[in-house]
């Protein structure tokens, strides 16, 4: 090349842009291939055995007639599986019961057949004899003294208790109450701050149940090698904390577990943790000494898989009548369902909103979270939050109208600023919510609507508008749970420049594969054609803690940028050096190693790299980096800068209330979301309107209708999702608060946009109707009933322990 | 479960009523619900399966007479799109746009709602009001005959029908509407389409100097059948609309109809939309 031919390369950034998810043609096509497609060589097809009992003692389990169907290879039951281990984060839950069943989702046995047709046909001939136990059907039933017990210790022959060694797991040693976890926190002088109170609030809120409808239902496929290493084909969000637990429950080398994820059709939470199902498939392929694969029907996702935690909370309110906040005192019961999960451990992010979404001198909070014979939660997008913001938006209008101040200055008045530090130990380095405050207002012109609204409360006509507003915070860099929160990510760019970026994250449909492409070519120059990413095999991607707390793009995005700046400085440097020039005057811009200063190209990128590997010094760029972010556990009190950053995001939800039937119409939500930066707007415009419509459902439609332990509407037709003509117009905008530690400046954003919706929502129809309605969901018989005065209000006495 | 022994595909009406009158005999149109009840275990398989989309002649919409004639085998998605439906009795197309999706649209057939049955089945209550009758035809001695029964008499339970063992639902007739008939229909739900009925109210009538006669009211979700509102019939018969005449139809509606408790709404409810929404639709009908 001679230098009139040397083109000039213009400056050019991905940053912010509208880019396509890289899985979105295949998706749109489809022919993603999910697990449900995929086929095995000598796979066989299992199923499993749930119990037809809500609560009961299992007296004999016969499995004859289904071992003797033709078709039938393994049939098991908690017999057979002798070895097995309690699973969970209590270790209450063992994945095949044989002495009780707890709830109606519970494992009995597992048949693997040449056909599913096979394994169903073998279901219905196994019989089993139960001896009925008095049910548990609530969490207040659960806390009334002399309460069967869900979990009572095993006897001995002699009918005592029997001994058992130290650190016994609860499900071999029992619990001498209903009570599986408890959670007290406080901050500040809450009997001074009540005193200093000119007006308090108390009301009891009651939160329902509602499951993550995933499209793609759960399904895994296990498999053992000649050797005993086992390969599962799995939909976790967390495949290297599943390794090792797998690996424990097997009582085998970690390292002899390898999992791979084909493309996941929706995790929201649901696949944080290891069910029952995993393990016994498992155990199938372990007998079968064949592959074996599980999937759901979709009758059995509504019953069998995870639920977002039902709560009932007291929460008490107190501000003076200038406007500011004194204290916030909570008192929270979490039915647990009959075995913990991650529902149980929602209060570390529920404390958080009432300690810290806005300045309070004092909050004390405490949860007491009880096993029932229900369904068991788990862990759902926004953990937690969508609960605990729903009480407190919905006081925050509350003493508002008591002390006679617009709701929004109210807010404005005790939100948090950038530099604060919390009673909580939270650290808010960068903080747009006044921002955020102030533009979504704005944007649907809150303050006039919101007046206009109570001026025509009494107007003609059965339809009435609201108006509703609320706000949260929720972690946006990590969360540090685990002993790490970090995520690997080794990079390599091959002879034409195309780079293999592979990363421990996860794809669970977020976009992170496209974003953290965006991020790599933002370094080397590179078109997001260049790209092709490798996240779902244990055995090829470094470490990742997994798909949670909002915690993607922030951690695994920063890690993508260390190892694409290595790659850089490793490129430049080369160029540098064949090209006699100081390798601070080069950059990397499409394509090419150009002089930074004038744009002009020095070497195509690809050409330079084939220079590196066809020489006498052969060299291939290949990088490695670890990020792990500068936050910190919590201590014993819960007090502890536990994220790198924090999303802030205040959500504006206008209704039609229709009086004469109750509907609630959703007819816009305006949402301002601190997102730190924007780096895929289309990607995170995405992920917001898909929020708001999860919240949405949580809001007015969805609702899991558990009645004495029984599920009542496994199914589509009676649980309802939002439909299409229902999503509400939306107005969304960001904030771009330019964190210091985010990549690029971003934030998490994931959990952010589903949380404030139901608390808008109910601030919206009280806007509409001068009617408050305390517990959820907002369906038009619920609705209706509130507006005649015939709902009787949500009560609770807190629950102390003696 | 039963298993099938035998399928058929008759091509003729006479093929067809005669592998009826062999007795123990599942009919198959679009499957729409016939599928899911098998697998959900609420319908067994009879031994044969009949299958009687390739039957000729039994689809399509006709002028017949005074009467519009729908087959049984027009699927939802063709009366709604239908010409003579629009112009004659478009308070049917209206059902049609709340039912289901376009993909069971496509494939359910109008003569398969009516039998399945059900009381919240969204064409029934419209061709209750619109005084349909259905046309029966079978062949009990080698050759065909047909009868014909109102709708609003077709109906003895969820799932159950008066149709005889032999007989074959072939279509639906439905009386021209007089000059001046007026025809509303409300379903319930919180989406346009997609979901099953919590209540729907059908009213029809000639309106005249300000009064409804031949009146018609009918209510489906509230009773183990479709049913007719005799006494809110009676209310609003010949009488002047008015605040009056409405406030009275809508309180014997709320009286008369005598609904369950279920996962979709309780009894109180249903019977409150029953008031609501049936004065809301008269003074609809009283503004317009």
């Amino acid at each position: 090349m001679n230098a009139a031919e040397k083109p000039v390369i213009v400056a050019d950034s991905l940053i912010g842009q509208r880019i396509q998810k890289k899985d979105a043609p295949e998706k749109a096509a489809g022919k993603t291939r999910y697990i449900q497609d995929m086929v095995v060589p000598g796979m066989l097809h299992a199923k499993i055995l749930r119990s037809a009992r809500v609560h009961a003692r299992i007296l004999s389990i016969d499995t004859s007639a289904a071992k003797a169907l033709p078709g039938v290879h393994v049939v098991i039951t908690a017999a057979d599986v002798p070895d097995q281990q309690p699973i969970g984060v209590a270790r209450d839950h063992l994945p095949l019961k044989g002495e009780r069943v707890r709830s109606l989702r519970d494992e009995i046995a597992a048949v693997a057949a040449d056909s599913e047709e096979i394994a169903e046909a073998a279901l219905r001939l196994i019989r089993v004899e139960y001896e009925d136990l008095p049910i548990v059907a609530g969490p207040e039933d659960a806390i009334k003294p002399g309460a069967p017990l869900i979990h009572p210790a095993p006897l001995d022959a002699e009918g005592r208790p029997k001994t058992l060694p130290p650190k016994t797991p609860v499900a071999f040693a029992g619990k001498a109450d209903n009570v599986a976890m408890r959670f007290d926190y406080t901050h500040g002088d809450l009997a001074a701050a009540e005193a200093e109170s000119d007006v308090v609030v108390e009301d009891t809120f009651q939160l329902h149940y509602v499951t993550h409808c995933c499209m793609g239902v759960s399904g895994v496929i296990a498999e053992f090698d000649a050797s005993g290493n086992l390969l599962m084909y799995s939909n976790t969000q967390v495949p290297f904390l599943h390794k090792r637990e797998f690996a424990e429950y097997l009582d085998i080398d970690p390292a002899r577990v390898r999992i791979i994820q084909p493309p996941i059709g929706g995790g929201f939470g649901s696949k944080l943790d290891i069910y029952p199902f995993e393990v016994i498939c498992i155990f199938l392929a372990r007998a079968a000494k064949r592959p074996v694969k599980m999937v759901f029907t979709r009758e059995e996702e509504f019953l069998a898989s995870p639920t977002r935690q039902p709560v009932l909370l007291t929460l008490r309110s107190g501000c003076r009548k200038d406007g500011t906040l004194t204290f916030r005192q909570v008192h929270t019961l979490h039915d647990n369902g009959a075995y913990t999960s991650w529902g149980a451990t929602t209060p570390f992010v529920m404390m958080q909103t009432f300690s810290s979404l806005y300045r309070v001198p004092a909050c004390d909070y405490h949860t007491t979270v009880v096993y029932t014979n229900n369904p068991y939660a788990g862990s759902f997008r926004g953990y937690g939050n969508l609960q605990a913001t729903f009480a407190i938006e919905q006081h925050m209008d509350m003493l508002a109208e008591k002390i006679g101040m617009d709701p929004l200055d109210f807010r404005l008045k005790n939100a948090q600023d950038a530099g604060e530090v919390t009673g909580q130990g939270m650290t808010f380095k960068s903080c747009g919510f006044k921002e955020c405050l102030t533009t979504a207002a704005e944007r649907s012109d809150y303050r006039r609507k919101h007046a206009d609204n109570i001026a025509n409360r009494n107007a003609r006509g059965p339809v009435k508008r609201g108006i509703g507003i609320a706000s949260m915070l929720h972690v946006g860099g990590g969360a540090k749970i685990y002993p790490s929160d970090g995520c690997g990510t080794i990079l390599k760019l091959d002879d034409f420049a195309n780079v293999t970026l592979i990363t421990g994250a996860s794809e669970i449909g977020q976009g992170s594969e496209t974003v953290l492409s965006q991020l790599v070519c933002e370094e080397l120059g590179l078109p997001i054609s260049a790209v092709t990413v490798v996240n779902n095999d244990t055995a090829i991607t470094p470490w990742d803690v997994g798909v949670h707390a909002s915690r993607t793009t922030f951690i695994a995005g920063n890690s993508a940028i260390g190892a694409a700046r290595m790659a850089k400085a490793k490129i430049l440097a080369a160029a540098a050096r064949k090209h006699d020039c100081d390798e601070a005057s080069l950059d990397l811009r499409g394509g090419f190693v150009v002089k930074a200063d004038s744009g002009e190209a020095v070497v195509e990128l690809a050409r330079l790299m084939r220079s590196l590997h066809f020489s006498d010094k052969a060299e291939l760029v290949m990088t490695t980096f670890y990020y792990e972010p500068p936050s910190v556990h919590q201590d014993k009190g819960f007090k502890g800068d536990v994220s790198a950053a924090y999303a802030w995001a205040t959500q504006v939800v206008e209704v039609e209330v229709d009086t004469d039937t109750g509907i609630v119409k959703m007819t816009k939500v305006t949402g301002t979301h601190d997102v730190g930066r924007v780096l895929n707007r289309l990607g995170l415009e995405g992920q917001i309107e898909g929020g708001v419509v999860m919240g949405q459902g949580y809001a007015l439609t969805e609702n899991l209708i558990v009645e004495n332990g029984v599920t009542r509407n496994p199914n589509f037709r009676d649980y309802k999702l939002v439909t299409a003509p229902e999503i509400p117009e939306m107005d969304i905008s960001f904030v771009e608060s330019m964190d210091g530690e985010g990549p690029r400046g971003a934030k998490g954003v994931g959990e952010a946009p589903s949380i404030c919706i139901a608390a808008a929502a109910a601030n919206a129809i009280y806007n509409a109707t001068g009617v408050r309605i305390f517990g959820l969901p907002f369906t038009p018989e619920a609705v209706y009933r509130a507006l005649r005065g015939v709902t009787s209000k949500p009560h609770w006495q807190a629950w102390k322990p003696e | 479960m039963t298993t099938i022994e035998r399928y058929a595909a008759p091509k003729s009406l006479d093929e067809a009523l005669g592998i009826l009158q062999q007795g123990e005999v599942t009919i198959l149109a679009g499957g729409t619900d016939l599928m899911p009840q098998t697998r959900a275990g609420r319908i067994a398989f009879k031994p044969t399966l009949m299958n009687i989309r390739d039957v000729a002649g039994l689809s399509g919409v006709v002028l017949d007479g005074d009467a519009l004639r729908i087959g049984a085998l027009t699927t939802i998605t063709e009366v709604l799109d239908d010409p003579l439906v629009k112009e004659f009795v478009p308070v049917l197309a209206e059902a049609c746009d709340h039912f289901a999706s376009d993909q069971i649209r496509n494939a359910g057939t109008i003569g398969g709602n009516i039998n399945n049955a059900s009381p919240a089945g969204d064409t029934l209550v419209p061709l209750i009001v619109l005084d349909a009758e259905v046309e029966l035809a079978s062949k009990p001695n080698g050759s065909v005959t047909t009868r014909c029964m109102p709708l609003a008499e077709y109906f003895t339970g969820p799932g159950r029908t008066r149709r005889a063992a032999g007989e074959l639902l072939t279509a639906v007739r439905i009386p021209l509407p007089k000059p001046g008939h007026v025809a509303r229909f409300y379903k319930f739900g919180t989406r346009p389409a997609l979901d099953i009925s919590t209540i729907s109210i059908g009213i029809a009538g000639v309106m005249r100097d300000g009064a409804l006669s031949d009146t018609r009211v009918a209510f489906g979700a509230v009773a183990p059948t479709p049913v007719r509102a005799k006494q809110t019939e009676a209310a609003l018969e010949g009488r002047r609309l008015d605040q009056s005449t409405i406030e009275a139809a809508a309180n014997a509606a709320r009286d008369e109809v005598n609904p369950i408790d279920d996962v979709r709404a309780t009894a109180w409810y249903r019977k409150e939309l029953i008031h609501n929404m049936t004065k809301r639709m008269l003074d609809h009908v009283a503004q317009a």
